[in-house]
């Protein structure tokens, strides 16, 4: 039994006198209660947790949540065994037993990464079937070719667990525990009205689980979630759901959740396992966030490449450091916050990489004074490092910003964190047919006006405003929608959530400035990403 | 799935309905039917509006207290503009309104 290299000696939110054992690809581990799976691994100082598809490239944990795209996971055995699982979103439970997936014999010594050498042969969209020739050695071929679709496997026994399905109205239904969430769901609750809150997370308070440094009322915001949460159960009318994912909206206001009962305590035979949630409500208010966007240069898919906001999440929710040294590279103000937590935690920054020429403020400046070097006009262009990251190559920006010039400068360090700014997550607005339209000031897509038929509002990070103190007040009053009042409707009116107002907000470290639109395309136009 | 306000029993979930296709389709009377030729044939038979907007369609409340009625549905939408009872006319929806109804 390893013990937890990368764990910090303080704080994150989980529960240090829990101990929990764990196994990956049959190696014992040790977690605490609170923490992903992802968080476990890292803790371990584990990197190389996949493989790519087609490539077999190494692949590790990019993220802290539900966006995580690489690192997946073969999930428990026999008939409960499940493929594609994200490391990031599984709960660690004693006795969970996990597995990498698409290697062969070893994770770390792996036969089909031998495409990778051969990637020049056999290009995305290379039709398999060329070895049909001659025809009677695809017999031969066929197995390997048959053998190397698909990531993980799927059970072949009886699915023994039993999931149940409930019908439900409501007045408010909030999607996403968030600050915005948290602030619309108590406005709302204190009209009387009938509440549900879900989200996805075992814990609510959305990115204010990983906040070190905001306030609310002058109080860490932590502080404020937990006396929310308190506020939100005494009340009668709502009920909170965690671990609970929208994942479809269909007509006339209707919603399609599901529950993850038992998923976090492992098998549970007596008990369903997950629950189908169908709820109509009168109103649907999308509190869902953001989603923070990588940049790119070469190789960036190497374990040890992960977003800032992850690398945040890693080290103030968790209590892990995703790596010693830790380069970061971004071209808006969200890593320099990062950077403050990290030099706060021990974890040596040996450089905050801009991609703007110019770098001012309060925050820049904090950085400077931990004896960060901030490398304004700068991009990544490749890290080294087959199995993780070794180093990173740094040059600077032309004065158009159109390529790079001048010789590159190494940096060591096992973690690249890149930070492209945020984009709004507005999967449920478009399920209803309603547009997405751009702006130009966070340089992402918003939601449009909502189709005549549904009754919803998008706020908070999911409508773009990436300000704290801003996401609270549209929590606390959204804005009127537009009436589809040709909808059959029954029943009484709309609650009404104006009458709560944000009484006095003040944060102080403001969020995300709005990124610097050029640059976004810049990093494009230098480095390119890898399948 | 839809909320149908059924003119007898209220509001009630799409499950609990049927559908019974387009409304408003005038059938051929016995005399007609003799002298049909089999291009009106077909077409009482087979060809339906279809439209992009409201369309009048009957609904059965299977489910409960299992009688027809007709409803007025926005096909884009799918709002539900007006739900009536069998044997009244066809609702007039002011078009302006409608048009408003459409996105595009």
């Amino acid at each position: 039994m390893s013990a937890q290299t990368n764990r910090l000696n303080t704080g994150g939110r989980i529960d240090r006198s829990r101990v929990v054992n764990f196994t990956f690809d049959g190696k014992s581990y040790t977690g605490f209660a609170g923490d992903t799976l992802a968080s476990a691994l890292l803790a371990n100082g584990v990197r190389l947790v996949g493989r790519s598809f087609k490539y077999h490239r190494p692949r590790g944990i990019v993220t802290a949540g539900a966006e995580e795209p690489n690192a997946l996971i073969q999930l428990g055995t026999g008939a409960r065994t499940e493929p594609n699982t994200r490391a990031t979103q599984i709960e660690l439970y004693d006795g969970l037993i996990s597995e990498s997936q698409n290697r062969w014999p070893s994770l770390t010594f792996d036969i089909g990464a031998f495409n990778g050498i051969i990637h020049r042969f056999i290009p995305a969209g290379f039709y398999y079937k060329t070895f049909m020739w001659p025809a009677k050695a695809w017999l031969f071929y066929e197995k390997f070719i048959r053998r190397a679709a698909g990531l993980g496997k799927g059970s072949t026994e009886v699915d023994p667990d039993r999931y149940d399905k409930l019908y439900h109205t409501c007045d408010v239904l909030v999607i996403g525990a968030g600050p915005a969430g948290l602030a619309a769901a108590l406005a709302a609750g204190r009209t009387g009205a009938r509440v549900m809150l879900a989200d996805e997370q075992s814990e609510l308070g959305g990115s204010l689980l990983s906040e070190s440094t905001a306030t609310v009322n002058s109080q860490p915001a932590s502080n404020w979630v937990n006396d929310a949460l308190r506020e939100l159960a005494a009340l009668h009318e709502v009920k909170l759901l965690p671990r609970t994912t929208a994942f479809a909206y269909y007509d006339h206001n209707s919603m399609s959740l599901v529950e993850r009962l038992t998923d976090h305590v492992g098998p549970t035979p007596n008990q369903p396992r997950q629950r189908l949630w169908r709820i109509r409500a009168k109103k649907i208010i999308l509190a869902t966030g953001s989603i923070e966007r990588p940049l790119v240069y070469l190789d960036n898919d190497r374990p040890g490449c992960m977003l800032v906001s992850a690398v945040r999440a890693y080290v103030n929710r968790y209590g892990v450091m995703p790596g010693r040294r830790i380069v970061l590279m971004t071209n808006n103000d969200t890593a320099y916050r990062t950077a403050l937590d990290l030099a706060n935690a021990g974890v040596t920054v040996p450089a905050i990489v801009d991609l703007r020429a110019e770098v001012t403020g309060p925050l820049a400046k904090a950085v400077r004074e931990k004896g960060i070097e901030i490398l304004a006009g700068h991009a990544i262009t490749k890290v080294h490092g087959e199995q993780g990251v070794k180093d990173v190559e740094v040059a600077r920006l032309s004065a158009d910003g159109k390529s790079v010039t001048g010789s590159t400068r190494h940096i060591s360090c096992d973690c690249v964190a890149t930070s492209g700014g945020w984009q709004p997550t507005v999967h449920l607005h478009s399920q209803t047919r309603s547009k997405v339209k751009w702006n130009e000031a966070i340089d992402a897509f918003v939601p449009g006006d909502t189709i005549p038929g549904q009754n919803f509002v998008s706020i908070g990070g999911a409508h773009g405003v990436f300000d704290l103190a801003a996401c609270l007040t549209e929590g606390y009053a959204p804005k009127r929608h537009r009436k589809s009042s040709r909808c059959v409707r029954s029943g009484s009116s709309r609650p009404r959530s104006r009458s709560v107002r944000a009484a006095s907000i003040s944060l102080t470290i403001r969020t995300t400035s709005p990124p610097a639109t050029s640059c976004w395309r810049i990093a494009k136009a230098i480095a390119r990403s890898n399948i | 799935m839809f909320v149908i306000n059924c003119p007898y029993c209220g509001p009630r979930d799409e499950h609990e309905f049927g559908y019974g296709h387009e409304a408003h389709i005038a059938r051929p009377t016995l005399e007609q039917q003799g002298t049909m030729t089999d291009a009106e044939w077909a077409n009482y038979l087979f060809l339906r509006t279809n439209p992009k907007g409201v369309h009048f369609e009957r609904w059965v409340h299977t489910k409960g207290c299992r009688r027809w009625f007709n409803v007025a549905r926005h096909t884009v939408t799918h709002e539900i503009l007006k739900v009536y009872k069998m044997g009244e006319p066809k609702p007039d929806l002011a078009p302006s309104a409608l048009a408003e109804n459409n996105p595009r």
